[in-house]
């Protein structure tokens, strides 16, 4: 099926004049906003009625609390549930599956999780736009590069930590410092002040730089993260056609240097799809989201490196 | 010649990832795996004398008095009676704003541990009640009439209990008993707010009782003063013991590994947190290593 649907969308393309084609990028890269709010509105309605039941105010819909929704939880109850056949107290059944559609779509495609999905991806995208607004061109590029590139690696830490914790303890041990998890029960007094101190500082954060907590804390996003390296479709720059204009390097939320790389394999990449020449790319088919193995790289990263070592 | 590869673009990629959703949810759903709430159904004890009943241990804030009464064969009404509740179809987890903390004793709590305790000394069912857990008096009136549990245990939970109806909230003065009392009995008639080394209510049958516990005896005929009720602490395993105590109170890693089934956690592990990750159930484990502590 998903075959499929990617030869049809190919099959579409067509050329067309250059205000259509702009007109064309802003909606498609809509799509994803659409997609994002979708998911941001479906996690606060459940999380929400789920509260609203606990407190005995039933509304005839279904509700789940953000525990059985979060595929985190999943996550981190893998051990407990091949070692012992329990799940972590709080997380649920379906908290595993939504892991293993997530496992399922980062084998495929990377963090699509992150990218179109989590709703606080979302929420921290929304706050930074009023970023951009506030620090135009500055915005997103504060932290020097060298300082940069060493704290990315940081939610590898946070990541071993919830783990080893969770294991050890039984327990949810990240609830009480979660952001999410602050975001929607921040009514419900149910929420530590670490979870408020640390939802403040994303809050702050997020107007200077772009998804602050999914590049330096982010325990599912690093766990995510891991797929770049062997993902089935990834981001290729065709180098023949490139232009060397270096705009999917600004619009990428990750500053992923999407310029210089031929394949995208950066572990903080989300997959989505702001640099590739549907959305900022202005020369067609050079940034594309491509099967990577096998006939992929031939048609790529042979032919052009040996087209420039001719050159 | 190169096949040309498969491209994404966004349209397809939004519908991909809406559809992977949706068919994982309603395939689960399909196969009965979609669970987004606990079943109510407490874990069973594995081993031992207990094995096969529910443990409440397993007692989750989420629960309503109807589950428990359920899961454990326990009248409704005696849950609702005991904690002063009304309605079977609330969660326990209420309990807290029925006996909020600034009503109770400094470090005193009545909330979902104390259910647990309940349902132990009502059915008779060993449990490792966390520090600080207490019941309301009208939990020891129907625990009095109905409780299977040892009726020194009950008595020992008596003694800490609150009155609501009393002025100053306090715990009940130490007990000085006039004969020997079970060691057990003894080790949680220490008062609660005397001394910051409060130990756990031990709700095993007297049966166990009887292997637990050597260090108990010399608080039996000494009461509560200080060292008397540290010593008490020591040697006895709770729920805040971690693989280090036992070492210092003489424990080889050999003889804990024998009662863990090979495995050990590090120093700083606390037993009870770590039992349930490793597939064993802690009240059973504390039985076993407090048969070593006592034996060695």
């Amino acid at each position: 099926m998903i075959i499929a649907i990617i030869k049809l969308s190919g099959a579409r393309r067509k050329e067309m004049p250059q205000k259509t084609a702009v007109l064309k990028r802003k909606n498609v890269r809509n799509i994803r906003h659409i997609v994002q709010a979708a998911f941001f509105i479906l996690v606060a309605v459940t999380a929400t009625l789920s509260v609203l039941a606990e407190n005995g105010i039933q509304i005839p819909i279904p509700d789940a609390s953000l525990h059985a929704i979060c595929p985190f939880g999943g996550v981190v109850s893998f051990y407990q549930l091949i070692s012992t056949g329990t799940l972590v107290k709080k997380v649920h059944e379906s908290s595993v599956v939504l892991a293993v559609v997530g496992l399922l779509l980062a084998l495929l495609f990377g963090p699509v999780i992150c990218g179109w999905v989590c709703p606080f991806g979302t929420f921290q995208e929304w706050l930074g736009k009023l970023g951009k607004k506030l620090f135009g061109k500055r915005y997103n590029y504060f932290i020097p590069k060298k300082i940069d590139r060493w704290l990315r690696y940081l939610r590898y830490f946070v990541l071993a930590w919830v783990s080893y914790m969770t294991i050890i303890t039984g327990k949810l041990i990240f609830q009480d410092y979660d952001p999410y998890y602050t975001l929607f029960n921040f009514w419900t007094g149910e929420v530590a002040i670490t979870g408020y101190i640390a939802l403040a500082l994303v809050i702050i954060l997020s107007l200077f730089v772009e998804r602050p907590f999914c590049k330096y804390a982010c325990p599912y996003g690093a766990f995510l993260g891991i797929f770049n390296l062997f993902r089935i479709f990834g981001i290729r720059r065709n180098a023949p056609t490139c232009i060397s204009c270096k705009i999917c390097d600004k619009a990428c939320p990750m500053n992923i240097e999407v310029s210089t790389s031929k394949v995208v394999r950066d572990h903080q990449c989300i997959s989505c799809l702001e640099c590739t020449s549907e959305t900022a790319c202005p020369v067609p088919a050079t940034v594309q989201m491509l099967a990577l193995p096998g006939t992929v790289q031939d048609s790529f990263t042979k032919k052009s490196e040996t087209s420039e070592a001719a050159k | 010649m190169s096949k040309k590869p498969l491209s994404l673009t966004i349209v397809p990629m939004a519908v991909i990832i809406v559809s992977v959703f949706v068919i994982g949810i309603a395939g689960a759903n399909l196969l009965g795996v979609w669970k987004t709430t606990n079943t109510k159904e407490p874990v069973k004890i594995k081993t031992g004398e207990f094995a096969g009943l529910p443990n409440p241990a397993d007692i989750r804030g989420s629960y309503s008095w109807a589950d428990i009464g359920k899961a454990f064969n326990i009248d409704v009404q005696h849950l609702l009676t005991a904690f002063m509740a009304t309605d079977p179809a609330v969660k326990v987890n209420t309990l807290e704003a029925i006996y909020p903390k600034e009503i109770l004793p400094a470090g005193m709590e009545i909330g979902t541990g104390s259910v647990r305790l309940f349902v132990s000394l009502y059915t008779g069912i060993p449990l490792a009640a966390e520090e600080g857990t207490i019941l309301p008096l009208s939990a020891i009136a129907v625990l009095k009439e109905f409780g299977k549990a040892d009726p020194g245990l009950i008595a020992a939970a008596a003694a800490k209990a609150y009155d609501p109806s009393a002025k100053q909230p306090a715990p009940s003065p130490v007990p000085q008993p006039e004969k020997p009392v079970k060691p057990a009995e003894a080790a949680s008639a220490v008062p609660a707010a005397s001394s910051t080394t409060v130990t756990t209510i031990k709700t095993a049958p007297a049966s166990e009782i009887a292997a637990q516990t050597t260090t108990a005896k010399t608080t039996s005929t000494t009461a509560a003063g200080t060292a008397e009720t540290h010593e008490v602490k020591t040697g006895t395993v709770t729920g805040k013991t971690t693989f280090k105590d036992l070492k210092d109170w003489g424990l080889t890693e050999e003889k804990i590994k024998s009662a863990t089934g090979g495995k050990i956690g590090s120093d700083s592990t606390v037993i009870k947190d770590w039992a349930e990750p490793n597939g064993l159930t802690f009240s059973e484990l504390r039985t076993k290593l407090q048969a070593l502590l006592d034996g060695k």
